[in-house]
């Protein structure tokens, strides 16, 4: 009875990861894509590729409000279900935004996986320092923990205003939704 | 002992076979669900297309002056006219019109206060009006084209002197009342990078919200607006709401932001405020 049972999840498995490889990865992101443009952000002149189990965008744009944001040069989906991650790399935020923090971020890769199932773990680099986010989908809250560079903490003090000052010279951030 | 490992072998074959049929089975559905599920979604994303239509600069010209000009220009006797002059000594002051239509002002750069309307087809100091772009004209010569640039606008000192005193405050000297209602306004580019710097100030002194015209935006409201303030030198009132700069209809976010983006191009910004229902202009030459 177990045997069959190990048998019957390791064909189950099987059939889940030969589905995800095979999975048209692109025209689920054109969904994702459309899902998206109806809260008004929109990802332009990117070039779409499969890649096994992820998917790699290169050279995109991204606009929220019809308002060009920023340009990301490269980013990875990788979706296992048990194990999601997202990476972003080569960030340049739109110049509309050099008022509040530095443009160039070098990376964002967020995880969400079965070993922390309550949160969506990120981290950032760049510019404006270091910063280690999560988000907590039961309790809806977000938290963010930023070590800022010296760039961000000579020229962008309003910014780091909004955030709450550590003992440890780091600055954090917390939010319901 | 043989037919004893021939029924091995046999038996192995066979659950070795049906292991590999039910993996290639299992293969086939994966593949054929992501082909089912490949028909059924969309094979185009969503792009944005950036809209490349021409945005002609906004130049201010200045009717009096200009009609005062040409009745100059045409009392001037011809054989006064220089036909050895350069292009390099012609100033482009304004231009009007289409490719092969309207006319352009001009002016030489030792006499630039006398300025010459010319239209397309007709002549300046030797040279005949061949076309009019964006932002130069093109005259010909000998079957030879010339292109003459527009000439920047350059503000008065006066102007600049007047409002490098302020007040303690910051505040410029001359109050808002003081400027007649076509007169334009000078901002500083040192006050625009100050406003960049620190957003919130912009908040402290002036309230803006986004009108709402059903779905579509209708412009920007005045709902706030601190006495005293730099931006309450700007010649904005409460209730007034922002409908156009630059001839550009404020109606999304980003054609707000498109023009602040370019703000560093711009010599002189136009405004159109509708305020008691009736459109008043507001002009502000950026220095």
């Amino acid at each position: 009875m177990v045997k069959k049972l190990f048998k019957f999840l390791a064909y189950l498995l099987l059939f889940f990861f030969a589905f995800i490889y095979f999975a048209p990865k692109v025209a689920l992101y054109y969904v994702a894509e459309k899902e998206l443009s109806k809260f008004d952000i929109v990802i332009s002149d990117e070039i779409a590729k499969e890649r096994g189990f992820s998917l790699e965008l290169s050279d995109a744009t991204l606009y929220v409000k019809s308002i060009e944001s920023a340009e990301v040069k490269e980013s990875s989906l990788t979706l296992l279900g048990l194990y999601n991650h997202l990476s972003v790399e080569d960030i340049t935020l739109s110049s509309t935004a050099k008022a509040f923090l530095p443009l160039y971020i070098e990376s964002i890769n967020a995880t969400y996986a079965l070993y922390n199932p309550l949160n969506v773990t990120l981290n950032a680099e760049g510019e404006f320092g270091e910063l280690d986010a999560s988000f907590n989908i039961l309790e809806r809250t977000l938290h963010i923990e930023m070590l800022p560079s010296v760039v961000m903490l000579q020229k962008y003090k309003n910014s780091l205003r909004e955030l709450t000052k550590n003992e440890d010279g780091s600055y954090s951030y917390d939010k319901n939704f | 002992m043989k037919m004893g490992v021939i029924v091995m072998i046999k038996i192995s074959n066979k659950v070795l076979l049906s292991s590999a049929t039910k993996l290639l089975l299992i293969l086939v559905v994966a593949k054929a669900l992501s082909l089912a599920l490949f028909l059924y979604l969309p094979s185009d994303g969503v792009d944005i297309v950036k809209k490349r239509n021409y945005q002609p600069k906004y130049q201010r010209v200045d009717l009096k002056n200009m009609i005062a000009s040409t009745n100059t220009s045409t009392k001037r006797d011809p054989i006064e006219q220089d036909i050895s002059v350069s292009i390099t000594n012609m100033i482009l002051k304004g231009l009007y019109g289409t490719s092969k239509k309207g006319f352009v002002i001009v002016a030489l750069k030792k006499s630039p206060s006398k300025t010459s309307i010319v239209g397309v087809g007709e002549d300046f100091s030797g040279y005949t009006l061949k076309s009019i772009a964006a932002t130069n004209v093109v005259f010909t010569k000998l079957n030879k084209d010339y292109i003459l640039e527009l000439e920047k606008i350059k503000s008065d000192k006066s102007y600049i002197q007047r409002v490098n005193k302020r007040t303690s405050n910051g505040a410029f000297k001359k109050s808002d009342s003081s400027y007649s209602s076509d007169e334009p306004r000078v901002v500083t580019r040192d006050d625009i990078a100050a406003y960049a710097k620190n957003p919130k100030q912009i908040w402290r002194e002036i309230s803006i919200v986004p009108l709402q015209n059903g779905k579509k935006l209708g412009g920007f409201k005045v709902t706030k607006i601190k006495k005293g303030s730099k931006m309450a030198q700007l010649g904005l009132k409460k209730g007034d709401v922002i409908i156009k700069a630059n001839n550009i209809k404020l109606k999304s976010y980003k054609d707000a932001l498109t023009l602040y983006s370019n703000i560093n191009d711009i010599d002189t910004m136009q405004i159109v405020v509708l305020r008691n229902n009736i459109e008043k202009e507001l002009v502000y030459e950026i220095n």
